[in-house]
């Protein structure tokens, strides 16, 4: 008797292993549904950025910091689980939301939050991939080892978040009468464009983003530029 | 020669002065780190760079083999000597780039570049068709991994003899050039479940197009050998297509993909429709045929035109 074509445990062997990456994708789905809450609640709260003004920053941010503090929690379980499974195997489910994330980081540091003892309240402060992931208590740019990280794409794209929203932040900051504010984003954000363009870039998503960049530059320009002409930049310039 | 500039009041600036300091590159507190991340960003560039290449070149060879052995005519234990020499010699070129590929794709680097990685589909779907010429069997994923693992690390060995030529090769090479190593120390391919499962989906449209062109040209069903005296008829290609995709049918949706899961599936279910009307035709209109005649191979491509990609 010939062999059958289909070897019977070939078929439940299949079986078995879709089942499984399907159950892995419906649990890694409730966590990253729940990073997405935490992600969502901080970035409303800091939205409210746009229209305080700096002396009420610090109550802001710690607002800001309990968001993040769930933020930092739900990374950790999703480290945990995830870290069970190829990374790049499922990286691109919750790639955005970790970005986001991030940026959330980036921003409340930025401003002052999140800051050592050592300078409270320090405006300016630019966390690096390092910084990111020691807040997230994760490990960044894995290379050896097949387990959950921040890459340095999605530390990067959460960075370019930022500078949009500093670009914004620019203009009310403005109208909230803060003028050496824009006037330091102004410098931060030209620096950080620098930056960028120090990068080789394939033609990927990082670059369509890095390309936005450009015009949070001339947005910020703009307005210090308005400042500048009518004499409003303050004397002690934060650059 | 362009036009010289000229300074506010018109006088035109001379050009042999002094230049203005070469312009550098404008340097800040973020330069280091933006330069750090470029290294790292550009090695993965790279990387990606070079198994897109191999991976292009062993899609195009595995082509190359499904090309011969749809030039194979019934199911027999040992393939045509000629196709086989031919399935050999492309078999060891993909293994040498299979071993060029391997080093780049250790570790968590496996499914960071998955998707540059079709070739293993492509090489799936060579190895099952040349298997189910010679078996009438589908091979099964755990047969096929070391299979795919062995032909990565001949090719490493075989290379290994010859002036390497490739001198990008990274880290995971570095220890090569010691003595002679031993195969298990080598960095191998291991086959997903994914990289199977698509590959027989295509493999469906190959044995269609085997039955089709097997049935026009001999005659007759492609089917395995008269099991001896007495026994079962034995198995076509008809009953082998309703199997897979009966198989295909069963199983649950992969869900990396479901897109072109469904895709996959509907042009499976397609080719299983080819072959059952092929069998049809065999039984109804088979016993009109008078002996030796054969049929316009014209009409017999028709069929399968829409189907070559």
């Amino acid at each position: 008797m010939a062999p059958p074509m289909i070897d019977p445990a070939l078929f439940d062997q299949l079986k078995s292993k879709i089942e499984e990456d399907t159950n892995v994708r419906k649990e890694l789905d409730q966590i990253i549904d729940e990073l997405n809450q935490h992600v969502s609640y901080t970035q409303g709260v800091l939205s409210r950025i746009h229209s305080t003004p700096r002396s009420k920053y610090e109550a802001l941010l710690g607002q800001v910091e309990n968001g993040i503090k769930q933020e930092i929690q739900t990374v950790g379980r999703l480290s945990a689980f995830a870290s069970q499974y190829p990374y790049y195997k499922y990286n691109h489910k919750w790639s955005r939301t970790v970005q986001d994330a991030i940026s959330t980081v980036i921003l409340c540091a930025w401003l002052g939050g999140m800051s050592p003892e050592s300078k409270p309240g320090e405006v300016g402060r630019l966390l690096t991939l390092e910084d990111v992931g020691k807040a997230f208590e994760v490990p960044v740019n894995l290379k050896d080892r097949d387990a959950f990280h921040i890459t340095i794409e999605e530390y990067l794209l959460g960075l370019i978040a930022v500078v949009d929203d500093l670009s914004r932040l620019a203009v009310n900051s403005v109208t909230l009468g803060d003028n050496a504010m824009a006037v330091q984003i102004s410098g931060f954000v030209k620096d950080l464009h620098a930056g960028f363009q120090v990068l080789n870039l394939k033609n990927d998503t990082l670059r369509k983003r890095v390309d936005s960049i450009k015009y949070a530059v001339k947005k910020v320009e703009d307005v210090v530029y308005d400042l500048s002409l009518r004499n409003l930049i303050p004397a002690q310039g934060s650059q | 020669m362009s036009g010289s500039k000229r300074d506010w009041s018109g006088n035109a600036k001379r050009r042999d002065g002094p230049k203005p300091a070469q312009k550098q590159v404008v340097r800040n507190a973020y330069t280091p780190m933006f330069e750090l991340l470029r290294n790292e960003l550009d090695e993965h560039h790279d990387r990606r760079e070079r198994i897109v290449k191999a991976s292009r070149d062993i899609t195009a060879l595995s082509k190359k083999i499904i090309f011969s052995l749809q030039r194979v005519r019934k199911i027999e234990s040992q393939l045509p000597a000629n196709i086989q020499a031919e399935v050999d010699s492309r078999l060891a070129e993909i293994s040498k780039l299979l071993a060029t590929l391997a080093p780049e794709i250790q570790g968590i680097n496996r499914y960071r570049y998955s998707r540059n990685l079709m070739c293993l589909e492509e090489l799936v779907e060579a190895l099952t068709f040349a298997h189910y010429l010679k078996t009438q069997t589908l091979i099964s994923h755990a047969e096929l991994s070391p299979i795919v693992e062995d032909l990565t690390q001949k090719g490493a060995v075989t290379r290994d003899g010859e002036v390497m030529g490739d001198a990008s090769d990274t880290a995971g090479n570095a220890a090569e050039p010691a003595e002679a190593p031993t195969t298990e120390d080598l960095p191998t391919i291991s086959l997903t479940e994914d990289d199977y499962l698509y590959g027989v989906f295509d493999l469906t449209g190959e044995m269609m197009r085997f039955a089709t062109t097997s049935t026009a040209l001999t005659g007759s069903m492609a089917s395995g050998q008269a099991a001896g005296a007495g026994g079962d008829e034995p198995r076509t290609i008809v009953q082998d297509m309703h199997e897979l995709g009966t198989f295909f049918e069963m199983l649950p949706v992969g869900p990396e993909s479901r897109f072109q899961w469904y895709k996959k599936l509907e042009v499976t279910r397609q080719s299983v429709r080819k072959v059952e009307t092929l069998g049809y035709d065999r039984i109804v209109r088979g016993s009109e045929r008078p002996e030796g005649w054969v049929p316009d191979l014209s009409t017999g491509d028709q069929g399968q035109r829409d189907e070559l990609e």
